[in-house]
C-alpha cells in the first residue's frame, strides 16, 4: 500500500529524521529524543567528504593495481603477481570463471563505484543531469555492491594462511593488498556519507524558479 | 496477555507519527502496516518501512541459530592441506594472524573486525535485543547496542570471505591435498543465518517497540 499524499518536506519545516532510528524531530532539539543519535537536516559537509574520500580512494587506487598483491615464492626464486597479472594468468589457464570473479571484484566495481559516486557528486551539485530513477537504481547499487572488492584481499590473506610449504612454495602478501582494502574502505565511506535527499534538493532548486 | 497478535501491526508511541523519506524528505502519515505489508514514498516512490511476519522470534531465531554456528567455526578449521610432508589449516582468526605474521598488522587488524568482531555485534547484539523484546522487555544498554548493530552491519564480510574461500580453492585445486573440516560447514551455515536475522526486521518496527519498551521501565516524565 502506498502511504498518504506527502505534506510538503521535512528540512523546509525545520524538521529532521534521524540518521539510525528514522524518528522526525525537530533539529533545533539537536539529538534524536528516541536514540540519541545527533539530528541533521542533511548528512553534515556530505559532498565535500564524499569527494575528499573518493579522491583519497582514486589515489590509493593507483599502488593498488599497479605494485604486487602478493608474492610467491619456492625452490625457483620469487615471484610477484599484482591483481591484474593474476586475472591473466587465470585466463590464460582456462578458468574463466575465476578470472571474471577476481576481474569483476577488484577492477571493475571499484572503477564503476567511483565513477558513480563522481555521477552523483556532480548531480546533487547540479552540475550534471540524470533522472531521478537512474540516480536512485545507481545509489542503491552502490551503497550494496562496494564491499564484495575485498574478496581479493581474503583471498590473499587465505592463501598466505595455508601455502606455507617452507622452501618448495609460500605465499606472502604483498603491498598493494593493504593499499586495496584502503580503496574498499575509502569508497565504503564515501557512499555513506553521499546523502541522497540532496539530489532532490537539486531538483526542487530547478524546477522552482527563484524568486 | 497476548503481546504480539499475529497478523497486527507493531505497537507505537505516538499511532499519529508522521514519516519523512530518508530518501526525497517528503513528509507523510505513517500508516500501521499488517504483516507483509510495506509502506512506499507518495512522491519519490522509495520503500519507506516494511511489517515483516514475525520479525522479533525470526531475528531471535536466526541469531540465536548464528551464535552457535560462530562458536563452531571459530573452533573447528575450515580446511587443512598437506603437501611435501607439510600440513596447514585454515580458519578465521588464522588467516589473519598469517597477514600479521607478515608484515601486515593493519591489514590483520581491518580483517580480524570483518570477519569477527562486526559478525559478532551483529549476532550477539539481535540476540540481546530481540529476545527480551519478545517479552516487551528492554535490557540495560540495549539502544546503544542497537546503534552499534546498525554502525556494523556493511562491515560484516563473512560471505565475502566465503567467495574468497571459493575463488582460492580454485586457486590452490591441482596444488595439493585437500580436506574440508566442519568449520567451512558451519561458515556457511552462519552466513545464511546472519543474512535472515537482518533481514528479519525493519529497523523502524525495531526502534518503535524499543521505545515502548523503554517508556514502560523508565516513564516519560524521567526522560
Amino acid at each position: 500500500m502506498s502511504a498518504d499524499a506527502p505534506t510538503g518536506f521535512a528540512a523546509e519545516q525545520g524538521l529532521a529524521s534521524c540518521h539510525t532510528c528514522g524518528r522526525l524531530s525537530p533539529v533545533a532539539s539537536g539529538r534524536c529524543p528516541r536514540c540519541d543519535t545527533p539530528l541533521h537536516l542533511r548528512k553534515p559537509e556530505s559532498l565535500t567528504r564524499t569527494w575528499a574520500l573518493l579522491a583519497a580512494a582514486v589515489l590509493f587506487y593507483i599502488p593498488a593495481m599497479g605494485l604486487p598483491v602478493m608474492r610467491v615464492s619456492g625452490l625457483g626464486g620469487g615471484e610477484d603477481s599484482t591483481i591484474m597479472s593474476g586475472v591473466i594468468t587465470f585466463w590464460q589457464m582456462g578458468s574463466y570463471p575465476v578470472a571474471i570473479i577476481i576481474f569483476t571484484a577488484s577492477v571493475l566495481i571499484p572503477i564503476l563505484k567511483i565513477l558513480a559516486l563522481i555521477w552523483l557528486c556532480l548531480a546533487a551539485g547540479g552540475k550534471l543531469g540524470g533522472s531521478s530513477r537512474a540516480l536512485a537504481t545507481t545509489y542503491h547499487i552502490t551503497e550494496l555492491v562496494g564491499r564484495w572488492s575485498m574478496v581479493d584481499v581474503f583471498v590473499v590473506a587465505i592463501l598466505a594462511c595455508l601455502v606455507r610449504l617452507g622452501s618448495l612454495m609460500t605465499i606472502t602478501p604483498g603491498p598493494a593488498a593493504l593499499s586495496f582494502a584502503a580503496v574498499v574502505i575509502l569508497t565504503m565511506f564515501s557512499a555513506m556519507s553521499f546523502d541522497p535527499r540532496l539530489l532532490w534538493d537539486q531538483r526542487r532548486r530547478m524546477t522552482t524558479p527563484a524568486p | 496477555m497476548k503481546r504480539h497478535h499475529h497478523g497486527l501491526a507493531w505497537p507505537r508511541v505516538d499511532p499519529d507519527e508522521k514519516v519523512a523519506c530518508h530518501f526525497c524528505d517528503a513528509i507523510q502519515d505513517a500508516p500501521a502496516l499488517k504483516e507483509g505489508e510495506a509502506a512506499y514514498c507518495g512522491h519519490c516512490g522509495e520503500l519507506l518501512y516494511q511489517n515483516r511476519p514475525r520479525s522479533l522470534s525470526r531475528a531471535t531465531g536466526y541469531a540465536t541459530a548464528a551464535i552457535i554456528f560462530t562458536i563452531l567455526t571459530h573452533c573447528f578449521p575450515f580446511l587443512s592441506m598437506k603437501a611435501a610432508g607439510a600440513y596447514t589449516e585454515l580458519s578465521l582468526v588464522g588467516s589473519s594472524i598469517a597477514l600479521a605474521n607478515d608484515g601486515y598488522p593493519f591489514l590483520a587488524f581491518l580483517s580480524i573486525i570483518f570477519t569477527v568482531i562486526a559478525p559478532l555485534v551483529l549476532t550477539g547484539g539481535l540476540l540481546y535485543v530481540c529476545g527480551p523484546l519478545q517479552y516487551g522487555k528492554a535490557l540495560p544498554g540495549s539502544l546503544a547496542l542497537t546503534r552499534w548493530i546498525q554502525r556494523s552491519e556493511p562491515w560484516s564480510m563473512l560471505e565475502v570471505f566465503l567467495l574468497g574461500f571459493i575463488v582460492s580453492l580454485l586457486k590452490l585445486g591441482h596444488l595439493a591435498e585437500l580436506q574440508f573440516h566442519i568449520g567451512l560447514w558451519s561458515l556457511v551455515a552462519l552466513v545464511i543465518c546472519i543474512a535472515g536475522a537482518m533481514a528479519g526486521i525493519d529497523r523502524r518496527e525495531l526502534w518503535d517497540r524499543l521505545e515502548i519498551a523503554y517508556r514502560k521501565n523508565n516513564p516519560p516524565a524521567t526522560r
